[in-house]
């Protein structure tokens, strides 16, 4: 289980949290123009990166606040946490940080011990 | 008790115990493990294998066991217990898993003549056979034979969890770990260090091989270790803990037992589960042993070298006075010194490796004293009758000779235990001087210490352990370190032993507990099944309780000499927690039975007890379900009993579960515009609007009644099940899309009692208990409120109904619900005031055709499926859900629409669940798919139209009014003539919700 440090009540366990999707989908301000194609895009289609994603938290069992979290999906390391009215950080803030412990390739998991 | 029992055994007492096992008693010493306490009474038979249910003995000394599981009768009957970890006391009851009817005749061993159809891929290929032979031949035979021990039974856990932070956690007691731990005696570090064994040493105490430490006898040197440790005021000690996962952000999973070597006290808990955060991990857990595979390599008698000594040194007990030792390493000199230090002496020494690569002071010691030795041969294998009697071995000329001998010890070399190291994501490497995985990058701050860091040598230990140590900046430590044999470790591949013999009882095992031969390797590599993680699941290779600890990188061995590549391009299998079986009940904890989940209970609770009530679980929440008038009457009779009667004068309900969200705030009746489906603006204060809450999908979430005290208050009702998910829904569009709305949430579920009261002489009642309101119809009309004075707190009647009749919903402040209850009893009474429970509120509801969310609907139902077309606040520009109303996908006019469906003979029952089709027989044997129309998601006898109604969802269902169907049932072929009708059975026109 990892620690989530919530911005507004410090570091708790992931327990207390409840994980949100992707962050920074924004809701089409009049989905009325949209056609079918595009709503549904927006309804139905999240993307599942392999390694840095941005996604959204919230503290259930506790401030009950909604929030950002940038993390490395290959090893579960949060890189950032930020509150909704903060910048969305550039991704070139993270890739140094990727660290997978085998080398993964972007695709797939496990049985790393062959690829060293 | 014959077997000897060493002097100097240090952790054996002599207090003799009586132990039963299989129902005859044995004697045995406290300290002892079930498997030191059998094999003290000369016991080599203990348990049958899985599958082919052979004779099995007790194999290791430790948590890698494979054969040796055993069912402990006075601990719940405790399945699958390692007869090797698990301590003896006074009156432990134990008995042998697997076997029919008894331990040496068993039935089952007829699978090892049947061995050919339980090769590799049997699941598989079995499970695709024909049908019919599955059924008649293999499912009876695997049902009786097949599994591990019985179930426990009458069992209560009374398991706790703990929580530790410290900054560095040691796994591990055995010399590493106590090196690491006296280096930070006394330092700013809080440590924990975690043993699995009821006393510290590990090694120290398991084999001959360390013989001083500065000058002190190891025995000395431990107690010296844990008092300066026990005497320091950062360092704690866990014992009988066994870590067993590894998690990422170094949180770490560790096991106690609190009943080791004691009868279990039902009254205490008797297992810890301990949570430890730590900032580094220090691994110490040491190595495992591995065995070879040679023919009958699991005959009872066959036994792992390092663990022979161990029962020696450790227990006092000699399983064997003359063994036969089978070798590919340096380290089994120490077990020939151990025996021959007790006056016995193995019947063969049989090493693998060439003369030449072979110590100088091996083979002078074993001429010294006389041992057989065979150098540069090995074990074709071994006979006898459930038990070793004959030993086979090839020398270097390829000439077989057999020795009679009754135990044969061999040992394949020793795996680093990688097992949490692979589990904290570290990354292992092939080491070829030891010939097995070790521990290369560390993912997490994890430290390997010791053997697991594939450091087999004494001599360089002190040296590893300051090194690796010196980040934390403590004092470097160098005891000097005496042994008893020589330290260079060497070591011989050798996986397999070489065999010429077929027979259906010849086999040669590579899983002893899955009973998984090398020639199943083989069958599966030559099945295509080549790459480790598939073969592993093809043959169920290492996957048995003991994950392959003595087995695993010896499958790999083999593998690699078929395919003909190199282990480490073979690569492992992924480790995966727990390293070793965790019980359910310590994972659970204290959240099991009544405290496995909170229960909610109404202010009327125990009014519904006192009167007759039979509960049904909502969620978290009680609430009765139906009323037993009298002690024989049926929850049929009582239905119809109390839907009659509302239907005729009155009945109540305790709604108080009902969810309860107060909205209030500058923008409230925006935010609720965009929330809810329905359009609030024109709507006039203190009405109220049945409402439908839609996801972004167009899909129903939830519905309730909205009540609007003003554009800037309003308060919704949520289903019973669905507030927590309502709340969050609107907290999260508040703070995520909407944060410039101005508007505050606050629940109020439990702050409000409610009551519906429902049917024709409703308000008459009303009018008794609320004398101050006027409930005139014209004065009170349907779906408006009121909100009044109630002793001081806050109430509110609405006038709305669930049923279909005249109703008023009475929120009240808790406190003085109940006496309100009774109060509406008490008037009540002159006019058949009747309670109802759940049940009859859905069939009041069925009967007016109202849907019940998540009954109707189920995620895929939107508003104009169930025709609620004229919920929908079309003017509105936006809410959710809305443009999701319109997609391709949700306006077809073949989708699953609500109808109304009652069977034409009205003697007959429908089933909820059941299919709607269009045949009047099913086909007894069905070839091609039935169409499937739709399904019924409510049915009820109706008593107050005396036939059944149910509701379905069909497809294309509104253009199919007065149309004759089928309806499946749950026994036979022939379904039942229905007719598809509106889906409102009584009072269509609304005249007795609105008289
Ligand atoms: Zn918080």
């Amino acid at each position: 289980m990892i620690l989530i440090n919530c911005p507004y009540c410090g570091e708790r366990e992931q327990s207390e949290f409840t994980n949100g999707g992707e962050a920074h989908v924004i809701r089409p301000k009049d989905p009325d123009i949209l056609n079918d194609k595009d709503w549904g895009q927006y309804v139905f289609y999240r993307s599942n990166p392999k390694g840095i994603f941005y996604e959204r938290w919230v503290h259930t069992h506790g401030c009950r606040k909604w929030f950002n979290v940038v993390r490395d999906t290959s090893t579960d390391t949060i890189l950032k946490i930020y509150k909704l009215t903060d910048n969305k950080p550039d991704i070139s803030e993270f890739q140094s940080t990727l660290k997978s412990p085998s080398g993964e390739p972007i695709v797939g998991s496990g049985n790393f011990a062959v690829k060293k | 008790m014959s077997a000897l029992k060493n002097k100097n055994c240090n952790y054996i007492s002599n207090k003799e115990i009586k132990i039963t096992f299989d129902g005859r008693s044995y004697s045995a010493y406290e300290g002892d493990t079930i498997a030191s306490a059998l094999l003290r009474n000369n016991i080599r038979l203990i348990g049958r294998s899985f599958k082919y249910h052979r004779p099995r003995g007790i194999y290791t000394c430790g948590i890698e066991e494979p054969n040796a599981l055993v069912q402990i009768l006075n601990e719940h009957n405790e399945p699958n217990t390692r007869a090797t970890i698990k301590r003896a006391y006074e009156g432990i009851n134990i008995c042998s898993q697997n076997r029919w009817p008894s331990l040496s005749f068993d039935i089952g061993s007829i699978n090892n003549i049947l061995s050919p159809i339980f090769s590799a891929g049997f699941y598989y290929k079995t499970f695709m056979g024909p049908k019919g032979f599955w059924k008649k031949i293999y499912e009876p035979l695997i049902r009786r034979t097949a599994g591990l021990g019985k179930p426990p039974k009458n069992f209560r856990s009374k398991s706790i969890h703990q929580n530790h932070n410290v900054d560095i956690l040691i796994v591990g007691g055995g010399l590493s770990g106590l090196l690491a731990a006296r280096k930070l005696i006394d330092t700013d570090k809080q440590v924990l260090l975690v043993e699995q064994d009821s006393f510290l040493g590990g090694i120290l105490n398991n084999s001959n091989k360390v013989k001083k430490i500065d000058g002190k006898n190891t025995f000395e040197w431990i107690q010296e270790t844990e008092k300066l440790i026990l005497k320091s005021n950062n360092i704690k000690i866990l014992k009988n803990t066994l870590v067993t996962t590894y998690n990422f952000t170094n949180h770490l999973i560790a096991l106690e037992d609190k009943f080791s070597g004691k009868k279990i006290d039902i009254n205490k808990s008797e297992l810890t589960l301990h949570k430890i955060r730590t900032t580094h991990t220090i691994l110490a857990n040491g190595h495992i042993e591995r065995f070879i595979s040679f023919r009958n390599n699991d005959l009872p008698g066959v036994m792992l070298a390092s663990s022979f000594e161990k029962y020696i040194e450790r227990y006092g007990v000699v399983p064997d006075e003359k063994p036969a030792i089978f070798t590919n390493n340096s380290s089994t000199i120490s077990l020939v010194k151990s025996l021959i230090n007790l006056n016995c002496k193995p019947c063969a020494y049989i090493d693998s490796r060439k003369k030449e690569d072979i110590e100088d002071e091996t083979k002078e010691y074993l001429i010294k004293n006389n041992i057989p030795f065979y150098p540069e041969s090995e074990v074709e294998g071994c006979e006898g009758n459930k038990k070793v009697e004959k030993v086979f071995i090839r020398n270097n000329s390829n000439k077989i000779s057999s020795i009679n001998s009754s135990m044969l010890c061999p040992s394949g070399g020793f795996n680093p235990d990688i097992h949490l190291f692979t589990q904290s994501k570290g990354l292992v490497k092939w080491d070829e001087k030891i010939n097995s995985f070790k521990p290369d990058t560390a993912f997490q701050n994890t430290i390997t210490l010791g053997s697991v860091s594939g450091n087999y040598e004494f001599k360089n230990l002190c040296e590893e352990i300051n090194k690796k140590l010196s980040f934390l900046k403590v004092k470097d430590l160098n005891p000097e370190i005496e042994t008893n044999i020589r330290d260079d470790f060497s070591i011989e591949e050798l996986w397999e032993t070489k065999t010429d013999k077929t027979s259906k009882w010849a086999k040669s095992f590579i899983d002893l507990h899955n009973d998984v031969t090398t020639k199943d390797l083989k069958q599966a590599i030559n099945e295509g099944y080549d790459r480790i993680e598939h073969l592993k699941r093809y043959t169920t290779n290492s996957m048995g309780t003991d994950q392959g600890k003595i087995s695993s990188i010896n499958s790999l061995g083999i593998v690699s000499k078929i395919l003909n590549k190199k282990i480490s391009e073979v690569g492992t299998t992924t480790y995966r927690p727990p390293y070793a079986p965790l019980s359910f009940a310590a994972i659970a904890g204290r959240s099991t039975y009544e405290y496995y989940d909170p229960e909610r209970k109404t202010p009327i609770h125990n009014w519904h007890i006192k009167n007759n009530a039979v509960f049904e679980d909502v969620g978290q929440w009680k609430r009765p379900w139906y009323f037993k008038k009298h002690e024989t009457e049926t929850m049929h009779q009582a239905v119809q009993r109390e839907s009659k009667q509302t239907r005729r004068s009155a009945g109540i309900l305790d709604g108080s579960t009902l969810g309860k969200i107060e909205i209030k705030g500058k923008d409230a009746l925006e935010f609720m515009n965009l929330m809810y489906t329905n359009a609030f603006t024109k709507m006039k204060p203190m009405t109220s609007r049945y409402a439908l809450m839609l996801g972004e999908d167009g899909m129903i979430m939830d519905d309730g009644i909205i009540c609007k005290i003003n554009d800037k208050h309003f308060i919704a009702t949520t289903t019973s099940g669905g507030a927590p998910k309502v709340f969050a829904h609107m907290e999260e569009f508040l703070q995520t899309e909407w944060p410039h709305l101005q508007v505050y949430l606050n629940s109020i579920t439990e702050q409000f009692t409610t009551f519906n009261i429902s049917g024709p002489r409703t308000r008459e009642i009303m009018r008794k208990v609320f004398t101050d309101i006027d409930f005139n119809n014209e004065k009170f009309p349907f779906m408006t409120f009121k909100t009044f004075n109630y002793k001081n707190t806050e109430a509110r009647i609405m006038r709305a109904s669930f049923t279909g009749e005249l109703g008023y919903e009475i929120y009240i402040s808790p406190q003085y619900a109940l006496e309100l209850w009774e109060l509406i009893f008490k008037h009540g009474k002159d006019f058949d005031l009747v309670p109802y429970g759940t049940e009859t509120m859905h069939l009041l509801r069925a009967e007016k055709g109202y849907v019940v969310i998540g009954q109707e609907t189920d995620g895929t139902v939107t508003p104009i499926d169930i025709n609620f077309n004229w919920m929908i606040g079309k003017k509105k520009k936006d809410f959710i859900g809305k443009r999701s109303l319109t997609r391709s996908d949700t306006v077809r006019d073949d989708r699953k629409q609500l109808v109304g469906i009652i069977p034409l003979n009205k003697s007959q029952f429908i089933e909820e669940g059941q299919h709607v089709v269009e045949c009047e027989n099913l086909p007894n044997k069905i070839k091609t798919p039935v169409e499937y129309l739709g399904h019924i998601s409510s049915s009820y006898h109706s008593p107050n139209l005396n036939h059944c109604i149910s509701m379905a969802m069909v497809k294309g269902g509104n253009k199919l009014m007065g149309k004759k169907l089928f309806v499946s049932t749950p026994k036979g072929t022939k379904n039942i003539p229905v007719e598809i009708v509106n889906p409102v059975f009584i009072d269509p026109e609304n005249k007795r919700l609105t008289s």
